[in-house]
């Protein structure tokens, strides 16, 4: 089993990531997650899945205050090798979606 | 509805206005995060808190920030302990994964509710069995007495002459090593003592023989055990003999024989004969000084003779023991220093008393180190330790069982778990949610076998000896019980959970999704799961040779010839000193006129009267000095000899030969004292000899002559080889206190339910200690093995019944995977008995392998049973021969039946199938 597979959540985090750009914190991200699946986020389960990404390198944090002013906030980018992990996770799931929406008819789980 | 709580971001009031964070949570928050993030995160978190604030109401937001800091704090908690325990970044970030994985099992479990049934059953069955053996080894062997301080007492014992160290004290050892306790610097700062005796309560006018005990005055106050009512005894109430006729009811007499009465402290009640008052109940947890045993009331040491009769004073003889003793530790004293003090105390004793006390040591144990007794103890320790391992091989069974389902189970499911693993799935999360799955599978089990418990223990309890004494062994389920229940229950999930799980979650995914289901039929996952239902197989053939081995026994024993007339016979005991019989000579009157009544009525041919019957419960000896014959071990040279005293007439109503020399007859009631002998006593002391008018010697100067010689009987034991026996004439001392053998006419209850009717005419009055029929006397020698053989077919059968569903699974699971196979075979001309044939084979291959391990295991595990068969070896032909066979014939029900439905299968919809 390849070592670094990426759980649903931490990917989630970092497409997130990736959408907000330069903007991304952990209160944008909550938001930005919450806004796309439709679901409550913990802030603390980003955070943490934060700072698990940072420690496998696959993201990368900088303390600086936001352009419209105000207290400083931890920023977070994608580094290479998150971007690298994305990709290996996307194609997986493609090659996995090739011939089995059969299977994963409403109702079954 | 205040404004402030309503929905919607158009609340748009004031920052200033808006209430902050909870204080507390913020400030732990702050505490929890690593420094760097310190000035950071909470930061966002209140920004986040302010749109919940806005969006949901101050309550909610409030509500909503302390689960976030509360979540936090357990998300770093479980990632830096996950980080210690496993190197994959397998991040499972969801909080709520614990609750939804049990979601998700419950709604697995509720979806397939046939294999839920199964699955709960054999666990409930596994665990049921195991609850209900530990309930009765906790409450006899593990429970501790409910006292103060058990650790800071001791038990106080005095040994026997022959070197047995843990036998009773006398009253006036008693006394004066109470005084050396509390006047001395020693390890111990009191001694307490209690001596157990039969004794008559009358209620309402109707007598009962109740459990007595006599205890020193400070008794329940040492022990810290309260009163329910009144108050336990003062220290006037034991300080001179026979002055102060008090009682304390135990609770459960209260209640069963008073109607818990309020009021009854200060009533009087008859207790032997004599008015006594009560003036307390003792709390209900308390049962008396012997466990198992339950103790209906109690009196001060100083009433014992009141209590007791017979016209021996119990609290003046040094020689006569019968008192436990229990002693309180010092602060900081050991039950070792104790035990050194007590040796050194008793050497005194032994200078100061030589005639009694001459070779009699004391020792102290720790209590908490005492179950029962050091010897029952010795013995009923591997028993529970037998029985335990019995009941865990049912555990194991069961649990080998679901292993194999859920194994089966894995297999079906490959494809939504390789799906899984392919996603991102951690292995680690799938492993935890199968044994999520597991562990409430094994929970539910564990619920259900509590009750089941409950009604095995009926079961059990059921089994109860029969001896004249009333016991009481609370298998209440209490929390070591309980707790006992649970973790075997969560063991037995992980058990039975982790193969299937590790297995299903094997990440070798690519083949089962390219291949689909065809690639997990073969190869070991398969063989495990047909390994499990062979072991399953030899454990329960293990189990099942054990119970046929004591069934078989058990016949035998019943074939075995004591060696005298086992036909029916009343056995009635009665009571006559507690029954207002106070000397010697009017209870002898009482027992020959009693004697004279029976002989009278024409139904009953005969009567014998002793004071020990063979093969009973008690063992008792005499000592007797053997001249010409080389003197025993014991300081005193005497011998040990099985003995008994009868009445004339003894012989002929047992049913005993008197091979040489008479018998006893009425005549020799009023001369010197006499005595006959078993055959074995002249083959072991005089061999070749004629004994007869011999002399023995009995101690105290006294001696009787040997009259004639009896054949043996079994005394103790069915399986004991012959053994010197004893008969003593009965003088008119102890001919008030024989037991009653009548012999007649019609069946033991009918001859029984005479004789109380002839005894009722003489003194309607009268209480027995014992009375029943032959075959009950016999029962009780019968007890263990009945009671082994009982227990072992009961848990046979159920391990039968497990591996029988074991096959049934393995064989039907078989026939749902091949269908295909069996498509083509059949679509090729195979016939329906072929399919069927080939299917039933391959499960009876895993019975034949499974017979011949069990055989091995069989053989090893009957080596220690075999001290407790009668009358076979322990590699028993029959039983070997036979439990195969009714194993085989269960199996092959067991796989016949999934395997006839293959021959059902239609070969175009298999092929069709995958």
């Amino acid at each position: 089993m390849p070592k670094d597979v990426l759980g649903e959540f931490e990917h989630q985090v970092l497409l997130a990531a990736l959408r907000l750009k330069d903007g991304a914190y952990s209160t944008s991200l909550v938001l930005e997650l919450e806004r796309v699946t439709g679901r409550d986020v913990a802030p603390a389960a980003v955070y943490i899945a934060l700072r698990r990404l940072e420690e496998g390198g696959f993201a990368a944090s900088e303390l600086r205050a936001p352009p419209e002013g105000g207290r400083e906030r931890r920023y977070f980018r994608v580094t290479p090798a998150g971007l690298d992990l994305m990709r290996e996770s996307r194609r997986r799931y493609v090659a996995l979606w090739d011939g089995v929406e059969t299977i994963l008819e409403p109702g079954s789980s | 509805m205040r404004p402030d709580t309503g929905p919607g971001p158009s609340g748009g009031r004031p920052r200033t206005h808006a209430p902050p964070p909870p204080r507390v949570a913020a400030a732990t928050l702050r505490r929890a995060l690593p420094p760097e993030d310190r000035a950071v995160f909470p930061a966002e978190l209140d920004e986040l808190y302010r749109l919940r604030l806005r969006a949901r109401g101050p309550a909610r937001a409030r509500w909503w920030y302390r689960r976030q800091v509360a979540e936090l704090i357990l998300r770093r908690l479980w990632t830096s302990a996950r980080r210690v325990t496993t190197t994959t970044m397998e991040w499972t970030t969801d909080m709520d994964a614990l609750r939804r994985d049990l979601a998700y099992a419950a709604r697995r479990l509720i979806r397939s509710p046939g294999f839920t049934f199964v699955a709960v059953l054999s666990l409930a069955l596994g665990i049921g069995a195991n609850t209900a053996m530990f309930s009765l080894v906790n409450a006899v062997l593990l429970r501790e007495l409910p006292v103060d301080d058990v650790d800071r007492l001791v038990e106080v014992y005095t040994g026997e002459d022959d070197g047995y160290p843990y036998a009773t004290s006398s009253h006036p050892d008693y006394l004066d090593l109470r005084a050396a306790a509390v006047g001395g610097e020693g390890p111990l700062s009191n001694v307490i003592g209690s001596r157990t005796v039969l004794a008559r309560l009358d209620r309402d006018g109707e007598p009962q023989v109740v459990m007595g005990e006599l205890v020193s005055w400070d008794y329940f106050r040492e022990l810290g055990v309260p009163m329910a009512l009144g108050r336990s005894f003062t220290a006037d109430e034991d300080a001179t003999p026979g002055t102060h006729p008090v009682v304390v009811l135990a609770h459960r007499t209260w209640v069963n024989d008073f109607g818990g009465d309020p009021d009854i402290v200060g009533r009087t009640v008859r207790v032997s004969g004599r008015p006594f008052t009560v003036v307390g109940v003792v709390d209900e947890a308390w049962n008396g000084t012997l466990p198992v045993v339950v103790t209906q009331v109690y009196a001060p040491l100083m009433m014992t003779n009141q209590f007791m009769e017979g016209g021996i004073d119990q609290l003046s003889r040094r020689g006569s023991r019968s008192m436990f003793l229990k002693g309180r530790l010092r602060e900081g004293a050991t039950p070792e220093q104790a035990d050194a003090w007590l040796a050194s105390f008793a050497t005194g004793l032994e200078e100061r008393y030589p005639e009694t006390n001459t070779g009699h040591a004391m020792a102290a144990l720790s209590s908490a180190d005492v179950a029962l007794h050091p010897l029952v103890d010795g013995v009923l320790a591997p028993v529970a330790g037998g029985l335990l391992a019995v009941v865990g091989l049912v555990l194991l069974i069961a649990c080998a069982n679901l292993a194999s389902f859920l194994l089966a189970r894995a297999e079906d499911r490959r494809t939504e778990i390789a799906m899984r693993l392919a996603l991102g799935a951690g292995r680690g999360a799938l492993v935890r949610q199968l044994l999520v799955e597991t562990t409430l599978l094994a929970l539910l089990g564990g619920a259900a076998g509590v009750l089941l418990a409950h009604w095995t223990l009926g079961l059990v309890m059921a089994f109860q000896p029969p001896i004249p004494v009333p016991i009481s062994v609370d298998v209440g389920l209490d929390t070591t019980v309980l707790v006992f229940t649970g973790a075997v229950s969560v063991v037995a999930g992980v058990l039975f959970g982790l193969a299937p799980a590790l297995r299903a979650t094997n990440p070798d995914v690519a083949p089962t999704l390219k291949l689909g289901d065809a690639a997990a039929r073969r190869g070991r996952r398969f063989d495990l799961r047909r390994t499990l239902v062979a072991a399953q197989i030899s454990l329960s053939f293990v189990l099942l040779v054990g119970a046929g081995l004591f069934v078989r026994s058990l016949q035998k024993a019943r074939a075995i010839d004591p060696g005298f007339d086992t036909g029916p016979a009343a056995l009635v005991w009665p009571m006559s000193e507690l029954s207002g019989y106070e000397t010697a000579r009017e209870r002898a009157d009482l027992a020959l006129r009693i004697r004279g009544a029976l002989e009278a009525d024409p139904r009953i041919e005969a009567v014998a009267m002793a004071d020990r019957l063979p093969l009973g419960a008690a063992v008792q000896t005499g000592a007797y000095g053997l001249p010409d014959v080389p003197p025993s071990e014991r300081p005193s040279g005497l011998h040990d000899i099985d003995n008994a005293r009868v009445a004339p007439g003894y012989f002929e109503a047992m049913g005993v030969e008197v091979v040489q020399g008479r018998a006893f007859t009425d005549d020799d009631l009023e001369g010197e004292r006499l005595a006959v002998v078993s055959r074995a006593f002249v083959d072991r002391y005089y061999p070749g000899e004629d004994v007869t008018g011999r002399r023995v010697d009995r101690g105290g100067g006294e001696s009787v002559r040997i009259v004639g010689v009896a054949a043996d009987t079994k005394v103790r034991t069915l399986g004991e080889a012959p053994r010197p026996f004893v008969y003593e004439l009965a003088d008119e001392a102890t001919l008030g206190s024989l037991e009653f053998v009548v012999r007649g006419e019609g069946t033991g209850d009918e001859l029984l339910a005479r004789t109380l009717e002839v005894v009722d005419g003489i003194d309607p009055d009268l209480v027995f200690l014992e009375t029943k029929t032959m075959d009950e006397h016999l029962a009780l020698l019968l007890f263990p093995p009945r009671m082994a053989a009982g227990l072992l077919t009961v848990f046979g059968g159920l391990a039968l019944l497990l591996a029988a569903v074991g096959i049934w699974g393995v064989v039907s699971h078989a026939v749902a995977r091949r269908t295909r196979e069996v498509g083509i075979r059949v679509s090729l001309g195979a016939s329906a008995r072929e399919v069927v044939g080939l299917l039933v084979g391959s499960g009876m291959r895993l019975v034949g392998f499974g017979v011949g391990v069990g055989l091995l295991l069989a053989v090893a595990a009957v080596v220690p049973l075999s001290n407790y068969l009668y009358g076979i070896e322990r590699l028993d032909l029959v039983t070997f021969a036979g439990i195969p066979a009714v194993l085989g014939a269960v199996a092959l029900a067991a796989a016949w039946f999934p395997a006839r439905r293959a021959a059902r299968v239609d070969p175009m919809r298999a092929l069709r199938s995958e």
